[in-house]
């Protein structure tokens, strides 16, 4: 799909590298979140009775503690399967999201398979997620993991109140997020749309898991929750069982004209990507099954969908219990075989669809039992009856000052649960991972690592730069010499070239762009490589073509031949014409010049695919290697 | 609202959805009105004689995309060898365009191709041995007769953006002598109900001429240039094709005088046609060719007029000149690209290309028949024009 290609392996070594560090460096911190938290809690609860205002009736073994901060309150049992269960889940994405892969191969792998027989306006918004994704790859990737642990941990750490309100808030705002950016809307607007491939998308379910869990605690005590959810589950099915019958989509057949029939060909494809050999073969036997008898088992499938949403929509415990049970049976068999346990065959950035369902499915049965309104709820597990603070003399401003002062800090920490400082430490790891994806967003150049990964780093060099002096694009000698005192950025190009030249041109005009107030202190200057196209005519119709005509410090050199290969020999740079067509062969090559008129640098410039994130990415390079050219001493 | 309807309800939404769900989703939807079809584009490849040279661009390599090179090949004597006359130093995966003012001259220009956005200009005097570069224009258009040259070194070129332009024989530059739009406001013009330009050419004593497609039927969209107005200048058609919409498919300096090659009619009931000039405002038209619904690929001049055509289904036709009757050739040898060629009176050449290899044909006989004469392989660089 045009637009998703970064130009990058999946398994490239410098973002696989660049992606473990980070998460490493993240990862420290995140413990140390929660070990300065741990000590802070601890340590202010381990003070002499008399210096805290813990209750005297709390449990005062720490794992007691804990023990009555996550589980002591009768928290709604539909409530609690959904909160550990996608508590859980989120785990699980953020582990698949620490794959080495990740990084640089989620909108090739991902986001634009996703989005690709999808119609135009949501490859559009595919498009705009990969590159979001691409410019940042290990700023967003470790960002994206780090948010999907974080909200994990919230909703596993904090069972009720508001805290417990935000994680589900917190989970359906990401679930979104996923959904329509990481999933492109769950493929529900693709002609291929089937309960069987996954719709209507992981992150919807992760989502209204959320919405419900934002829920008020009372809407969880009567059955009306559960009625609703399986309600709406219900619907879904009967629908999802109606598109699965619909003629003319390919599910009925097991093989048309030779070719095998739509979910066929879908286990086929899952069967033949690398996975353990075991559930290959299931898959490859599952396929063959299919193909030999598609109609029976699209029969099974529509009739089971069919059964069980309407026994949802019956909402009767003696006919949703066995329902439910059996479409865990079902999710569970499509789970295997028809998403290859959603992590597998290639990189996966969550466990698929069915198992959220099923959590859904079980959290709304639990919900139809009315559960009694607890009469108070457990206070936290050490209540701080402090007396409540008398108003100051100083006025807001010392009020403020006293809530936030040492005092009520440790006053807030005694009545602090464990669940409150693990969710607190949760909210942490979110911040760890949203607050660089931010900043890494707020930069308008994508990172140098990409350039970085196609053509490694730059090289170090300190030598005088070869002087010369040659005719610019409006026929006005220039030489180097005279542009001592500020920075050179040079490099070498063919007015004629139909890929790389242009491609290069346009990074130093964004290096240039991005340079900023410090573009007044650096030249930009290409030579001719092209023996044969050397006039200034053809200077100035590149220069038009790339928009370079009205950058100020923009010099493309050219002269006559002789004097030209004096300048490419003294740079080692080669320039070879080609037969039959061929453009000219030469080296992409970047030097940069120092104010003494000194070559400092050597970058490889060879500008890989062109994509917006590399052109991104080598002017970022670029406009670096100036901006440390200009400070260094 | 009871229990039992309220599930009713969720079911008739919920079936409603879906419903409409599938009727987005299907793959059985009604396709979207179509336009009428365009007239295929007439292939860049082609060949031209030019005082005793003859010289042919045929695309090589992949059939498209940043492999897919043009090359030029020359016969420099009849019943000589075709050799590579490629130009050096710039790609050539936008085709070339062809312009041959005299002996061993000829000048080409490079369509814009993938990043590369005006054409390249180049010119040689030695038959291809060596090029020298001329001023660059901003981008040919995809017409085979995008480019012409005056006796003089004077060029015309049609580019992309409908726009004519003229180079002096100092070589100073491009610049513009009347746009599409332009020439359809003169009174000639709107005579015409011109609808584009498609091809330029000098008249054998210099004066520019323009062809284009009315929309007016029974018209040739020829124009020429006379003390600064433009005047429609085609041929006029036999009585029968009168009512026709005319398209002038190629026009193109052979010899000492210039050769319009026009289509009449559309579909089943097309015709093909060529008419000479020496003036370039009195035609003679040859005989009306039946398509009978074949398509023109591509077509050829040799120095005398003569003008030879591919048509769709490996079939050709050749008319030697004013006065002659239209040839059938046998059918053609296959090719990824064919290209017909006419080195002398009476003589005609093919040239297939199937990737790198150019086998070169020539019409024997009688019985006519086409002998393999010759095969060039051709040092193409795959991926040069790739990227990295």
């Amino acid at each position: 799909m045009s637009g998703m290609n970064n130009g990058l392996n999946p398994d490239d070594p410098t973002v696989v590298a660049a992606f473990r560090a980070a998460l490493l460096h993240q990862g420290v911190i995140a413990m140390l979140i929660f070990a300065v938290l741990s000590v802070a809690w601890v340590s202010v609860r381990a003070q002499p009775d008399g210096a805290r205002t813990g209750s005297p009736n709390g449990p005062s073994h720490p794992l007691a503690r804990i023990r009555a901060g996550l589980w002591a309150y009768g928290e709604p049992a539909g409530r609690q399967v959904l909160r550990i269960g996608f508590g859980l889940l989120w785990l699980a994405d953020a582990v698949l999201l620490a794959q080495p892969g990740m990084a640089a191969g989620l909108p090739s792998q991902i986001i634009a398979p996703s989005a690709v027989t999808s119609p135009a306006w949501v490859q559009h918004v595919a498009v705009w997620a990969g590159d979001a994704w691409s410019y940042h790859p290990v700023e967003v990737g470790s960002a994206a993991l780090w948010i999907e642990a974080g909200i994990g941990l919230w909703l596993l750490a904090a069972p009720r109140g508001t805290s417990s309100r935000l994680a589900g808030l917190a989970s359906l705002t990401w679930g979104l997020v996923v959904w329509v950016f990481g999933e492109s809307f769950g493929q529900i607007f693709a002609p291929g749309l089937s309960w069987l491939s996954g719709a209507p998308g992981a992150g919807l379910l992760y989502a209204v898991a959320g919405a419900l869990l934002v829920l008020p605690d009372r809407a969880w005590r009567t059955p009306r929750l559960g009625r609703a959810v399986l309600g709406g589950l219900g619907v879904f099915l009967i629908g999802m069982a109606v598109l699965q019958a619909w003629p003319g989509r390919g599910f009925w057949q097991g093989t048309s004209a030779g070719q095998p029939g739509t979910l066929a060909g879908l286990v086929q494809s899952l069967a033949g990507t690398p996975q353990p050999q075991a559930l290959s073969s299931l898959l490859s036997g599952f396929g063959s099954v299919v193909r030999a008898h598609g109609f029976a088992v699209n029969l099974i499938v529509v009739a089971a969908l069919a059964a069980i949403g309407l026994a949802f929509l019956a909402a009767r415990r003696r006919v949703t219990g066995p329902a439910v049970a059996a479409f865990a049976v079902l999710c569970l068999l499509a789970w295997v075989l028809t998403e290859d346990l959603g992590f597998l065959g290639g990189l996966r950035a969550d466990p698929g669809s069915m198992i959220p369902m099923a959590l859904l499915a079980a959290g709304g049965y639990l919900a139809l039992t009315r559960v009694p309104a607890v009469e108070t709820e457990p206070a936290p597990a050490a209540v701080a009856p402090a007396p409540a603070p008398e108003e100051p003399a100083g006025g807001p401003g010392q009020r403020w000052r006293e809530r936030l002062g040492p005092a009520a800090v440790r006053r807030s920490l005694t009545a602090a649960t464990f669940g409150t400082m693990a969710s607190l430490g949760a909210v942490g790891v979110i911040l760890l991972g949203a607050v660089p994806m931010a900043a890494a967003q707020a930069t308008p150049a994508a990172s140098v690592i990409l350039a970085q990964s196609m053509n490694g780093a730059p090289n170090a060099m300190d030598a005088p730069a070869p002087g010369f002096t040659l005719t610019d694009q409006h026929g006005r000698p220039v030489s180097l010499s005279g542009m001592r005192g500020k920075v050179v950025l040079l490099t070498f190009l063919d007015p004629v070239c139909v890929t790389d030249c242009p491609l290069i041109a346009q990074e130093f005009r964004e290096a240039g762009r991005l340079l900023g107030a410090d573009s007044r202190r650096v030249e930009l200057v290409a030579v001719n490589l092209n023996p044969i196209y050397s006039q200034p005519d053809y200077i100035q119709a590149f220069d038009h073509a790339e928009g370079l005509d009205t950058v100020p410090n923009w010099y493309f050199l050219t002269s006559d031949q002789a004097r030209l290969r004096q300048v490419w020999r003294a740079y080692g740079v080669a320039s070879q014409v080609l037969q039959a067509g061929a453009m000219l062969g030469h080296s992409d090559v970047a030097f940069v010049v120092d104010q003494r008129g000194h070559l400092v640098q050597e970058l490889n410039f060879d500008p890989g695919p062109g994509t917006p994130v590399t052109k991104s990415s080598f002017a970022a390079q670029l406009a670096d290697a100036a901006t440390q050219t200009l400070r260094s001493p | 609202m009871t229990r039992a309807r309220a599930v009713k309800t969720r079911v008739a939404a919920g079936l409603a959805l879906v419903v409409l769900t599938a009727g987005c989703g299907s793959s059985t939807e009604r396709p979207p009105a179509t336009p009428p079809p365009r007239p295929a584009p007439l292939s860049l490849a082609t060949s031209l004689t030019s005082a005793g040279t003859v010289w042919a661009t045929i695309p090589m390599g992949a059939p498209s995309g940043p492999n897919q090179f043009w090359q030029l090949f020359a016969l420099t004597s009849p019943g000589g060898r075709w050799s590579l006359r490629t130009p050096g130093g710039v790609a050539t995966n936008g085709a070339l365009v062809l312009a041959g003012p005299g002996k061993q001259t000829l000048t080409a220009g490079i369509r814009p191709s993938l990043d590369l956005g005006f054409s390249p200009v180049t010119t040689t005097r030695d038959g291809g041995g060596s090029w020298s570069s001329l001023p660059p224009d901003p981008g040919f258009a995809n017409v085979p007769d995008a480019l012409a040259a005056a006796s003089d070194g004077r060029l015309i070129a049609l580019g992309s953006h409908q726009a004519v332009q003229a180079a002096g024989s100092q070589r100073a530059g491009w610049t513009t002598l009347i746009t599409a739009k332009a020439l359809a406001q003169t009174p000639a013009g709107r005579r015409c109900a011109l609808a584009g330009l498609t091809a330029v050419a000098y008249t054998p004593a210099g004066s520019p001429l323009l062809a284009g497609t009315c929309g007016r039927p029974g018209t040739v969209g020829i124009f020429a240039q006379q003390g600064g107005t433009w005047r429609l200048a085609g041929p006029a058609l036999p009585a029968a094709l009168g009512g026709q919409p005319v398209r002038v498919i190629r026009l193109s300096r052979a010899g000492g005088r210039d050769v319009a090659l026009l289509q009449a009619g559309t579909g089943a009931s097309a015709s093909l046609l060529a008419a000479w000039t020496g003036d370039g405002l009195t035609w003679s038209p040859s005989p009306a060719f039946p398509l009978s619904g074949a398509r023109v690929v591509s077509a050829s001049f040799g120095a005398d007029g003569a003008a030879a055509v591919v048509l769709s289904g490996g079939r050709g036709v050749t008319v030697d000149g004013p006065g002659a009757a239209w040839r059938r050739l046998p059918p053609l040898p296959p090719g990824q690209a064919v290209v017909l060629a006419l080195p002398d009176r009476g003589a005609t050449d093919l040239l297939a290309a199937a990737g790198s290899m150019l086998t070169a044909w020539r019409l024997t006989g009688p019985p006519a028949r086409w002998t393999k004469t010759q095969n060039v392989k051709v040092p193409i660089q795959y991926g040069s024009s790739s990227g990295s």
